[in-house]
Formats: C-alpha cells, structure tokens, sequence
C-alpha cells in the first residue's frame, strides 16, 4: 500500500468517506466543536494573557510613571539623571478636569498630557504623533471609540481657542480607557505650546512646569533599587507617587488574571473533552470495522499500513473540520475579547494569534489522527483469523456478562438504557468526567460572574460587614441602635492621611472602638489582627508601597498635621483604595487630633428591610448612606467580565451537550442490532427515546455530583488561591447557580436524547439488524 | 384448528421492490406473490441475494414495498403509518434471526420478557414468557446472560421471544444457519410445533434443503418471484423422515 | 480492551507527570547551582585597576568585574618615552570618612534638604571600616614603600572615629560599634521614614547587613609606612566647624535629632557656619529627637589632639616636621625610598569652613623641605587640592619652580582630576583623588619611574578595595547612591585614571631659584 502513488490513496480515502458520510460527518462536527472551543479560548486566553505585555512593548511604556506637584522640570531633570539604572527620562504636564466636546459629545473631565521631547510611551493607532505645533492633539484610544472621534476631526479644549486637530489616536496600557477611567485622556505638544501661546506663566518665569515623569531602565529587574534611590533624592518634591510598569500590571490582572486563568482551565477541558470525545469515537468506528481491517490483513496489508490509512481518512476529516471550528472559536471571541481589551487600554495580538492557531490547528489534527490510528493499530495487530470474528471481540469487549446486572436497575426500556450504558464501564467513566469537568467549570464561570456583580453591587465582598452609615453628630448610636431592623452599631473613624515622609502616599486610616472586624474585616494576608490603639492591620498595597511589613512602624500624617505612629501588626488584603489601608483603633488618632468626626457604621439583622432603616435613620435626621461596593467607572468593566464570563459559560455548556450526544451517539451507533431488534419486537419511538434516556441519565447522575464536588473543593479554592492575593473571593457555586446548572445538564441531556434518538428511529431497521 | 388451518394469514400480491437507483437499480422482488394460512409452514427457498430475506422484512413491516399489496392477520401493512407499523410489528408478527439477536446485557429470560415490558409489562405476557421458557426447556439457564449460552440455547431464547406476544405470524430467517446440525434440528422441531400445535403461521426463509423439509410448502425465490418448487418432494413423505 | 486502554492511559499520565516532576526538580537546582553573579570572590586578588576592574557596561546600576584600563600616556608636560627603572613606589589613600553612623552628633536628616547636605546620609555609611580595611588589604598586595593618608580619615572629628580609623590601618582588632552593642541608627528595620536606605527592606536588599557592620574584625593594617594628612574632616565636625562643649555634649548625649523643626532655619552655604551658630541652633533645639544609647567615645577631638594621635600612631611620629602643640600644624617630610621625598601639608582650617588653608608660615617649611631634599624627587600631599585653597596658589608657585617636584597629590574633592601645571621647573602634576566614603571607593597607586632620554614619568593607576564580605556591598550602594560619586562623576575620565604621566628630563640637583 506504501507504494501506492499519493493520488490513488487519496481517491481511495474520500471513497471510502463518502460511503460512511453520516459517520464522518458526526466525527467532523466533533472535531468543529472542539476546535472552536479551543478556538475561542486560545483567542480571549492569548489575547489576554499577553494583552499587557504585548501593548506595554508597543507603546514602549515607561517602568515607573511618577506624579507629583508642579516643579520646574530642571530640577526635576537634575534628580532624575543621578538615578542609576536609568535609560531615559520624559517629563510631563498632566492637567486634569479640561474641558473637551466634539460636535455634540463634551465632558469636563478630560485630562491634558501636555507632552515634551522624548519618548512618549503610548503607541499611536492611527494617524501620526505630535509635531511641535500647537493646533494639533492625539487622543486615547477610548475617547476615538466613544466618541467616534477620527484623524482629522476637531476637538474643542477648554483654554485652546479653535481647538485643536485630532492628528492620531493612542493607546498607552498604564491604565483602563475611556469611559473605564473617568476623564478622556489626549496629548499636546509642549512645544507646540509654547510656540502658539507663549510662555503660559508669562515673561520670566522661564519654562511651564511638569507634574508627572516617566522612566525607563536599562534592566527593569533592578527598578527597586532604582526607586529606592528615587524616594532619596525626592526631596522637596511633594506629593510624589510612584506608579510601576509592574504595578499596573498587577492591578490589570487583579481582574483580568482571574479570568485568564479561568480561560487556561477552560482551554484545556476543552482540549481534554474534545481528545476524549474523538478517541472514543475513533475506536468504536475501528470496533465496527474489526472485520474489514481483518480481511486488510489477510489480504497482506501491513500493520503500519492500516494504522496509516485510518489515519490519514481522520486527518481528511480533522483537517478541514478543525480548521473550520478554529475559525468558528476565533469568530465568535474575537469581539468580546477585543472590547475587552480595548477597555482596558490593550490591543489585540492580530496576527500573532495566527500561529498559535495554526499550532492548535496540527494539535488538533494530530490528536484526531493518533486517537485513530492507535486502535487501528492495536486492532491489526492481532491475527487476522481473530479479527475477522468480530462480532465475538465486541461481545467480549463489552464487557456486559461482568457488570453486575444483580443491581437493582429500573426495568422497563429506561432500565434497559441504563444496562446498556453501563455495560460500557471506561466510556461511561470517560463521558461522565467529561460531563463533570465541564459542569464544574460552567459552575466556575457562573460563580465568578455572579461573584463579580457581587463586586459591583455588595459591600460585603469588600470585607465591609456594615450596609448603612449614619451621621453621627445628629444621632447617637444608641438612637440608631433602637431603630429595628439594626443589629448593632458602631462609629467608625476615617481619615485620609499621608506618609509622615511626605512622600505622597496617600491612605485612608480606619478605626473603630473594639474589635473592627465585627464591622470590616478584609481578609490576613500576614500577621494577626489587632489588639491595642498603638496598632494597625494595614492594606497590603500600602505595606508595599512604604516598605512596610509585620514589625514594621506606620507613621502619618493626619490632616490636622500631627502624626501618629502604629506598629504594624497584621498585613490584609483590602481591595479597597487600591490596598492603602489602615485599620487601628481610634484612641492615638483622637488623642492626635480630637476633631475627628466619626460616622456610624450601621449593621443589619440578616432578613432586615435596608430601605425601612433608611427610612428610620433619615427620619431620624441622620443622613443615611448605603454602603458601597466597587466604584461605578469599574461597575461597567466588572460587568463586561461578567459577560464574557457568562458566554464562556454558555459555550461550556454546549460542550456538555455534544459530550452527551457522542457519547448516546456512539451508545446508539455501536447498539443499533439491539435498538433494531427492540423495533422489530415493536418498540416505538417513544422506547428508543426511553432507552437513551436510561443511558443519559446514568451519565448525568455520575457526572452531577461529581462536577459538584470538582467545582467545591478543587476549581473554586484553586482560582480563590490565584486570587488570594486581592481578596477572598467565595466561590463556591450558589444555590441559584447549583439550580441553573442541575436544570441545564437536565435539558441538555434532554436534548441530547431527543437528537440522537430521532436519528436512531429514522434509521431503517432493516439496516440495524444487518449491521448488529 | 382445522378450521384456522385454512385460515388465511399473509397475503401478498404482485410485490415488487427495488434497491438502488438508476443504473445501479436492482428489482428484488418482481410480482412476488404469497399465500400463508394459520397453522401452515412456508419454507422459502433460492440463492444468496435473490430477495428471500426482503421478503421477509416486508412480511413483517419491517420495509415498504414499492408496489404490492400485503395483508398479514387482515391488516394492510403497504400504506399503514409508521406508529401502526410498529403496533403490528409489537402484536402480530415475531421474528427468528440468524444471528438470534438477543439483547447482551439482559438474561434470556429477561430477552424473552422483553416485548411484554415493551408493551407496557402486560401480566398474560410475562406468564407466557415463563410457560415459553419453560416449555423450549430452558429454565435452567433462564437467568443466564447470552454470551453463556450455547447458539442452540440463544436461539431457543429467540424463538421463545418472537411467540411471547402471541402473534399470528412467525417469520424465521436463516435460524439454523448458525447452529451446529443437532442444535438445528431442535429449533427446526420447535418451529414445526409453533405451526402444528400453537396454529401459527411460520415463513421460513433458508437456503438450507433440510431445513425447508420441515415445511408444508417450499417456495423457490427466483427472478423476483416466488414458484412452487419442482421437483421436491411432498412435506408428507418427509414427516416420517423428519419425525424419525 | 478498555481495562488495558485505561490502564496504559493512566500509565502515560504518570509518566507526563513524572517527567514534569523531573523537569521542575531539574529548573530547580539549575537554579540553585548555576553560576553566581559576579561576586568579589571572583575578582581578581590584587585590587589593581591595570587589568580589571569593576564596571557597569549595560548602565543598569549593577557592577560587574569586567576588563581593567592600561596605562594610557599623557604627554601634556612632556613627550612620551619608554619607562625605565622604578625610582619609588607609593600610594595615596584618601577621604575614608570613617564614620560613627549611630552618633546623636551628626544630623543625617539634614540629607533630605539636599545639597550641600547630601554627606549628611550614605547608604554604604556603616561599612566606612570595612571599606578602609579591604583598601589596607588591596594596597598590600602593592607593597608600596610609602602610604599616604591625605585626610578626612575620620567623618566627624570623633575620639571614636579615629580610633577605628587608625586600628584598621595600624592592624589588629577593630571595633566598628559605638553606643550599646549592635546597630542604633537611621538605617534601623524599624525606621518607617523610606527615605533612608534600610537594607532589609529597600533594594538592594542585604538582610543582616547592619548587624553584620558592627561586628568587630581584624584588619591586617598597611604594612607601608602611612603618613596622615590632616583633613578638615579629622579636626572640625562635620568637617566644617570646630567643636564646641555644646556639640560635645549633643555627640556624647542620648537624644538624637530625629525630624528637623519645619520652620528652622538653616544656612545654606557652609561659609556662614560658625561654632557660633551651631551653638546657638543647638541651644535653640533643632527639632524633635529621639532616644538613644550614649556613648562617651563620641566626644569630639580637639584639632591638636585629634593630629597628635594620628601622628603618634602613623610613622610620621619618626618623621621631621612641625610641631603639633595647640594652634600646631601636621607638616610632615619624609623619604619615599632613598630616590624620593614626600612632603605634607596641613591645609585643615581650625575654627570653621571646609576648604583648604595654606599658611605663609607653611610656605618657608616649604622651601625650607625642598632644600632639604638633595638629589631627591619630592610629592607634595595635602588633603586640599592647593589650587582650590587659600594661599594655594603661593605654594604652587613655589613647587612649578623646582625641577624635583614631580607631583602635588591631594584628596577633598571625592573626585579623580590629574591636570598638569607648567612651570620653570618643568612642571608637575596635580593629582586629585576620588574617595573611599563615595563610589568607586578606590585608593591611587604612584610609581616614580626613569624613562628612555633621561627623563622621569609618574605612573598612576586605581587600586580597588579587595576581600571581605562587606566592602563588596559598600562599593554596590556606594555606587548606586543618587547623591554620591556615581551621578557626580567621580571616577573623572580615562585620562584621570590610569596613566603615565611624562615629566621629561630633570635637572634633580640644581632648583631653579
């Protein structure tokens, strides 16, 4: 056969395609669905996953972006080059609340980067960069996009009069886009600037100031050290904050992380199930072609030979197939994930993802190859004479006399269902754990979804504990206490501080009387909690940005100018202000500066009425003020999340039906001499629909509480964990989520029987019996 | 039974079917016609691939004609519905195949109960699987999965299966075909008293002279239809033979 | 069928899970066992710059042990010519800055106004003995005939400063620590203030580090000849006002200034520092401070005393020169080998200000020397480079004229500068070094030799420190230190460096004068 010419084989293969069409076609769906699940993943996961990377490189995104109050770039420029590890240095004037519209579009919330010479660190889209003039303006990226801004439009700046021409669109990654981030960003020319207006600051004052700079190393693993030497020289520069390269990554992938990791997961169920799926249904067509590839033998086809030519019949079939499904994922990905990039200010990878695409595309037909040529190969290796017996080898391949029929099975043709499928004992096993990987990942991704709305919306994900605050200065807590539905109260103290370095780290310190966890308590990273006024837990995004760990000293500055020192005791992960957090006790803070005003924390008894203690409080005259979740510019992106989230879901329950479908598929294909017999005994349609609905539920009931269980105690602590570092996120499935998906196994194995079972009535039944 | 004897159970006119198309048609069955009464064993005779087997499935509803008439147990089968089809199929006919067709995982009296529980686990079909059973001699072996079985045995379980609805017409295709000689003879045996005794009547299909001898009639299938065969001898000089 | 299918697929799992397992464990002692950075074990053992040194080739603030600087000709006095015979070796070390980092005496939080008070704080502050000890080590392996110390040897003209100074480069048991044991100080794990480079939690990170500063160790000492310069460092604190009983008494004390009162005021030039002022700000009270351990050994040396001891304890004791009494000067000559003459000169002023001071009475023990020194080629060493002070200029004057004086070398400015001076003589050479409290941390080496025609030529070249464990970490924060020698272009060019400096033919016997 190997020295058959190439073209003879291939007439040969499509032959023999063509003769078992049905077949090929349900293998080829297989192979579409899987490819497009793995499509779909490896689009959103890759795009993701090196989103940052990928747009920080583009945009040549500096390694730190520092802000601070105005200076005179000299003596900004002067501290800047003693700092080593240092490449190059660009410093900028960011004015916030500005003024823009474009023709019926304005918000007064744009924010001015009045750019100078140097690297720029955004990358330009379309249209070009800034020349030195000053009637020109590149805007973000989501400003374009919201406001269908183009290259050539107009945009009206407040204090620029005529405006100024949109010469090109930008993306820079250091931070969410347009409307994510609440004002629009857009770039001027300090030059250009000063070139139409003149010295801003008027005759003498020499050049406009800078408020921001942004920097490059030469070795970013060595920017510590290179900051460590930047909080020396910044002396007499105020409210100095360093953002990190790194650091915006971490804040991108608090959210993106999770969902990337869940992308991953999902890939590789995908990969799993399809793999699955396609070996079990490549060996049962070798099971059903015993016979033939025995006469292969015996007329002296090799064993090589026969492995060869199954293969290369499923490579005819993957081929096209996976390449159709890939492009079916990619389709369907593309967008979300390109709106979701897009929103946090990164571009899609393009034609980078063609590669890998290509890579899934040889996996995928390699995978359907061996999966098929392997049992054939197994299958010729025996003698032929055996081979040719093959209705005895399935008979004792089905292991049937071995399962335990003495188990109380229903009886009736549901019964017989469950006997049947049964009798299959690695099929079930492999089914029910493709069913049950997916169904706790469709768990997963419902959870995170409901759990990222929580977000939105609950204060309690945040580690607050507390659903009203009053005013404490026209109620007392006794008061509220009284009012029902309050379940305890508490005042709370908030202060905004800073850093007693005047180093510009801002933070909020939070104290209660007693113990705050009763009130707000996010989660110990490190540490215990505390126990004295001279202490504090603090938020693990401040310990990093001061340096500060278990044993290390806090000291701020309050607004009234006095400063307070607490021993740090415990690290927690506060999402809140980004982690700059501090919760203490109140006494040091009074005893600092007694004109702090405590609100009060209100709690509710579980099952109470918020809206009637609102009421209560109000007419009490206490302001009430519902606690809040996440702030509303990240609403909407947790909200897109969610979303993308959702269809992940969907697109992971479509999986759970075509995993159903095979495998009844299969069950139906390899018993069609039994489903015949039983039509010739006069069975109807109704029995064979009971029969594969016997043999669906035994699936289902295996796969259920196991996918359950996965989700419980392996998937939700492993992404918890991924997470761990941000917050404690309850991801254990609900029981609405439970409900919704133990509905939609039910459906989909519902449909599942109904499609296979119309097809198994349709057959002729004359057929089944010659076959079986 | 005497009276039933003469009772006309199958019959069939002018059938014709076709397989294929165009060029590649092939008309199985050409004019076939048929005539079976209660009680009375027709043995259908002809070479592989002459249509005996397609005749059988359209006796039994199990394909359409393409022209024809059929009526078995005074049904017409050629124009009925699908739902009617499988109702005739359930309480009209049973059928004995070659490779006997039981289901894997159920024991033979399990197979043998099977269309009663399809029927909605009636009481008279359940007590008749039991008498079967007992009668075709296999209680020892009732609870015992088929791979077990002798093909004897299996086949024994077949038959046991196509009588427990108590249908009119019994069609066996090639029963003996897989079975050793003696293990034949039983379910040949077993056949003539389906017809003698329990007044059915029985379509044999075989290529297999011995086996047709048990038949009150042989037919010879050839060019799409069915001839009275020459040349063999009477079923009556065969029963002292046979029974011997 | 399926039993065996199953069976071979869970095989394959663990076998994919083992050989992931391998390949983790593998990454791991890769990891673990693969090639450390460049550490100064793997720096060569003499410190000499001729063939390696340390360098930052990539500019990403770390050094690495990278190829030296050969000696490079510099012919502005005269042309170039084939060295010959050696007439002396020598070496100069220079502002060591040997500091009492824990002392309530000194005001590092006066380092985050910014210039001029950028010494106030440097990050490599406590490892100033480790430093000194390792640059005794590297200038051993020299083996010069003569070391000069020009200066600034202590930071702060404390008793206990120079104690440690002079036991490092005297040999023996040194005791890095003041106050009560361990580390008392700005650098402190428990210093919330970030301003300060902490080791423990800033980058570099070097746990231990302070822990390990204080312990005493044993310095093999120069086993050259040292003769000390005094440096304005050695007799005023801070190196710009003398001591008063009322610094004495702050450096001695247990409360140390931890936060400068905002509205304070303070000059923002040391020229307008006097010891009155001092006092009267510290009379005033400079801001808030904080406990901490005394220490009597902070007292603060008067300028005799503090001269005196480094007399006594250097070879300048055997050495002609003035007479330190109060109000004396550390004038000092003495024989670099029997070819060569040194002469030092006490340019340290006595009340207050930094820079450097010649006396018209130092200009006749000048001429008074250079008389004295015969067929001899004479170095001048002063702490103050004699072109940046006060009657300097008279001095040069009179060194230009004299044929024998090759070179006047000098420290103060932490900043490496070879410039030549013309003269009637012939010219010599101004030679400024960098300094061992800022980066690069290195000592000059000086080597008087005959060449090709007749003539002499002053080579010269870099010695970095060697050995020891903390010396390394001093040189790696000295030079990412944004306030040190680093961003000030300390190490001055190529040409400041290593080099033969051509001085011509000498008439050695007859002085022009």
């Amino acid at each position: 056969m190997s020295n058959r010419p190439g073209a003879a084989y291939l007439t040969g293969a499509l032959a023999r395609l063509r003769v078992r069409r049905g077949r090929g076609l349900l293998a080829a769906l297989g192979i579409v669905a899987a490819a497009a699940m793995l499509g779909a993943a490896v689009t959103v996961g890759y795009g993701l996953a090196t989103g940052f990377e990928r747009t920080a490189e583009r945009a040549d995104l500096p390694d730190v972006i520092a802000r601070f109050d105005e200076e005179r770039p000299a003596r900004v420029d002067e501290r800047v080059r003693a700092l080593p590890n240092l490449e190059a240095v660009s410093l900028r004037l960011e004015i916030r609340d500005v003024p823009i519209g474009a023709g019926s579009r304005y918000t007064g919330d744009g924010v001015a980067q009045v750019v100078r010479e140097g690297r720029r660190g955004y990358a330009i889209v379309e249209g070009r960069d800034l020349r030195p003039r000053g009637d020109e303006v590149v805007v973000e990226s989501g400003l374009a996009r919201e406001w269908s801004l183009e290259v050539g439009d107009r945009l009206e700046v407040g204090g620029l009069d005529g405006g100024a021409r949109v010469v090109g669109v930008a993306v820079s990654p250091d931070n969410v886009a347009y409307p994510l981030a609440a004002g629009p960003r857009f770039y001027l020319s300090n030059e250009g600037l000063l070139a139409r207006y003149g010295d801003p600051s008027g005759a003498g004052f020499g050049e406009p100031p800078v408020n921001s700079l942004l920097l490059w190393t030469r070795d970013p693993d060595r920017l510590e050290e290179t900051l460590t030497q930047a909080r020396a020289v910044s002396y007499g520069i105020t409210d100095l904050r360093f953002i990190t390269r790194s650091g915006v990554q971490v804040l991108i992938d608090q959210a993106a992380g999770i969902v990337v990791a869940l992308l991953v997961a999902f890939s590789l169920v995908a990969l799993t199930s399809a793999v699955l799926m396609l070996a079990a249904s490549a060996r049962a067509d070798v099971e059903r072609r015993l016979s033939t590839i025995g006469v292969m033998r015996a007329v002296g086809f090799s064993r090589r030979g026969v492995a060869v030519r199954h293969a290369g019949e499923a490579a005819l079939v993957a081929l096209p197939a996976a390449t159709l499904g890939l492009a079916i994922g990619w389709l369907i990905a593309a967008g979300p994930s390109a709106d979701l990039l897009g929103a946090i200010n990164q571009l899609g990878p393009g034609l980078a993802l063609l590669p890998l695409l290509g890579a899934c595309l040889a996996g995928i037909v390699a995978v359907v190859c061996a999966a098929t040529a392997w049992p054939a190969w197994r299958a010729a290796g025996r003698a032929p004479a055996e081979t040719l017996r093959g209705a005895e080898l399935r008979g004792r391949g089905s292991g049937a006399g071995r399962f335990s029929l003495r188990l109380p099975a229903p009886r009736g043709a549901f019964g017989l269902g469950v006997r049947i499928v049964a009798a299959r004992r690695v099929r079930l096993t492999a089914t029910a754990a493709v069913l049950a990987v997916a169904t706790a990942v469709v768990l997963l991704m419902l959870a995170l979804a409901a759990l990222l709305e929580r977000l939105a919306e609950d204060p309690g994900t945040l580690g607050k504990r507390y659903e009203l605050t009053a005013d404490a200065s026209s109620t007392s807590a006794r008061e509220v206490r009284a009012l029902p539905g309050v379940e305890s109260v508490s005042p709370r103290y908030a202060v905004e501080a800073t850093d007693s370095f005047r180093l510009g780290e801002n933070l909020q310190v939070i104290a209660f009387p007693g113990d705050h966890t009763r009130f707000e308590a996010p989660p110990l990273a490190e540490g215990r909690r505390l126990r004295s006024s001279a202490e504090a837990e603090i938020g693990v995004g401040l310990a990093q940005a001061l340096g500060l760990g278990v044993g290390a000293t806090l000291a701020t500055q309050l607004p009234s100018g006095e400063e307070t020192r607490f021993r740090v005791v415990g690290l927690v992960r506060a999402l809140e202000k980004d982690g700059r957090v501090a919760y203490t006790r109140p006494r040091r803070l009074l005893a600092a500066d007694p004109s702090i005003e405590p609100e009060l924390a209100v709690r509710l008894e579980a099952g109470a009425d918020r809206a009637v203690v609102e009421r209560g409080l109000a007419a009490a005259g206490a302001l009430p003020q519902v606690t809040g979740g996440a702030s509303t510019s990240n609403r909407s992106f947790l909200a897109l999340l969610a979303t993308l989230l959702r269809a992940v879901a969907l697109v992971n329950g479509l999986v759970c039906l075509y995993a159903l479908v095979q495998s009844l598929s299969l069950t139906a294909i390899e018993r069609r001499g039994t489903v015949a017999t039983l039509r010739a005994c006069g069975a109807g349609r109704a029995h064979v629909v009971l029969v594969l609905a016997g043999a669906a539920a035994v699936v289902v009931a295996l796969a259920a509480p196991f996918g359950w269980a996965l989700e419980r105690f392996a998937l939700a602590p492993a992404v918890a964990g991924l997470a761990a570092d941000y917050a404690e996120l309850p991801l254990g499935a609900g029981g609405g989520e439970l409900a919704l998906v133990g509905l939609g196994v039910v459906l989909v194995a519902g449909a599942a029987t109904a499609l296979v079972a119309r097809r198994a009535a349709r057959e002729p039944i004359v057929r089944g019996l010659r076959e079986g | 039974m005497s009276i039933l004897s003469r009772v006309t159970v199958v019959s069939a006119r002018g059938l014709v079917k076709t397989f294929g198309r165009g060029r590649a048609a092939r008309r199985v069955l050409d004019g076939a016609d048929l005539d079976v009464a209660a009680g009375e064993i027709v043995a259908v005779l002809g070479r592989s691939g002459s249509g005996k087997s397609t005749l059988l499935h359209l006796l039994g509803a199990l394909d359409r004609p393409d022209g024809g008439t059929i009526s078995v147990a005074g049904r017409r089968l050629e124009r009925a519905g699908e739902r009617a089809l499988t109702d005739f199929r359930r309480r009209h006919v049973g059928f004995v195949f070659q490779f006997f067709h039981l289901v894997p995982e159920l024991s033979g009296e399990e197979n043998v109960l099977l269309p009663g529980r399809l029927l909605g686990g009636e009481a008279g079909a359940a007590r008749r699987g039991r008498e079967l059973v007992e009668r075709l001699g296999l209680e020892e072996v009732a609870g015992a999965l088929p791979h077990t079985l002798s093909g004897g045995e299996q086949q024994r379980f077949a038959i046991a299966r196509a009588l427990v609805n108590d249908p009119e017409l019994v069609l066996a295709d090639e029963p003996t075909g897989n079975l050793d000689a003696e293990s034949g003879a039983v379910v040949l045996q077993l056949l003539r008293e389906i017809a003698a005794r329990d007044g059915r009547a029985v379509v044999l299909v075989t290529h297999d002279r011995d086996a047709a001898a048990i038949a009150d009639r042989v037919l010879w299938m050839g060019g799409g239809r069915l001839d009275p065969e020459r040349g063999s001898p009477p079923r009556a000089l065969r029963v002292g033979a046979g029974a011997a | 069928m399926e039993a065996t299918t199953l069976r071979r697929r869970g095989r394959t799992a663990a076998a994919i899970g083992g050989g992931l397992l391998a390949l983790a464990l593998i990454g791991g002692l890769v990891a673990l066992l693969g090639p450390g950075d460049d550490g100064p074990t793997s720096a060569g053992g003499s410190g000499s710059t001729l063939g390696a040194t340390w360098t930052d080739p990539d500019g990403d603030g770390a050094l690495a042990w990278g190829p030296g600087e050969p000696l490079r000709d510099r012919t502005d006095l005269a042309p170039a010519a084939r060295p010959g015979r050696t007439l002396a070796t020598f070496a100069q070390i220079t502002d060591a800055h040997v500091r009492d980092e824990e002392s309530p005496g000194r005001l590092p939080v006066l380092d985050r106004l910014g210039p001029p008070f950028v010494t106030a704080f440097r990050p490599q502050e406590a490892l100033s003995t480790q430093v000194l000890a390792a640059t005794v080590t590297a200038l051993n392996e020299l083996d010069p005939q003569a070391v000069a110390v020009t200066g600034d040897i202590a930071d702060s003209a404390q008793a206990n400063e120079l104690e440690q100074a002079i036991a490092v480069l005297e040999g023996g048991r040194v005791d890095p620590d003041s106050g009560s044991r361990g580390y008392d100080g700005v650098q402190a794990t428990s210093n919330p203030d970030p301003f300060y480079y902490r080791p423990a939690v800033d980058a570099p990170s070097h746990r231990g580090l302070l822990d390990a500063a204080q312990r005493p160790f044993r310095s093999p000492g120069l086993d050259a000849p040292w003769y000390p310069a005094a440096g304005n460092h050695d007799v005023l604190t801070q190196g710009v006002v003398a001591p008063t009983q009322r610094v004495a008494r702050a450096a001695t004390s247990s409360r140390a200034i931890a936060e400068l009162d905002e509205d304070l005021e303070l000059p923002r030039s040391s020229r307008s520092i006097s010891p009155e002022l001092v006092d009267r700000l510290l009379s005033q009270g400079l801001g808030r401070t904080a406990r901490t351990p005394a220490d009597s050994g902070r007292r603060p040396l008067a300028a005799g005393e503090s001269l005196a001891r480094l007399r006594r304890a250097s070879a300048a004791r055997a050495a002609p020169g003035t007479d330190i009494g109060s109000g004396g000067r550390l004038d000092l000559a003495f024989d670099i080998g029997p070819r060569a003459r040194g002469l030092v000169l006490d340019t340290a002023r006595r009340d207050s200000g930094s820079g450097g001071l010649v006396r018209p009475e130092q200009l006749a023990w000048l001429e008074a020397e250079l008389d004295r020194a015969g067929g001899r080629y004479v170095v001048v060493f002063s702490h103050h480079p004699l072109r940046a002070s006060e009657g300097g200029e008279a001095a040069l004057e009179s060194l230009e004229r004299d044929p024998r004086v090759v070179a006047a070398v000098s420290g103060h400015a932490h900043r490496n500068a070879l410039t030549p001076r013309g003269g009637s003589g012939g010219g010599l050479w101004l030679v400024e070094t960098a300094s061992l409290a800022d980066f690069p941390q290195q000592a000059r080496a000086l080597r008087l030799v005959e060449t090709e025609g007749g003539g002499v030529a002053l080579e010269t070249w870099m010695v970095d420190h060697t050995g020891g464990t903390l010396a390394p970490i001093a040189r790696e924060l000295a030079y990412l230190d944004a306030q040190g020698g680093r961003p000030a272009g300390s190490r001055g060019g190529v040409g400041d460096r290593n080099v033969r400096l051509a001085l011509g033919r000498r008439s050695a016997e007859g002085a022009s004068r």
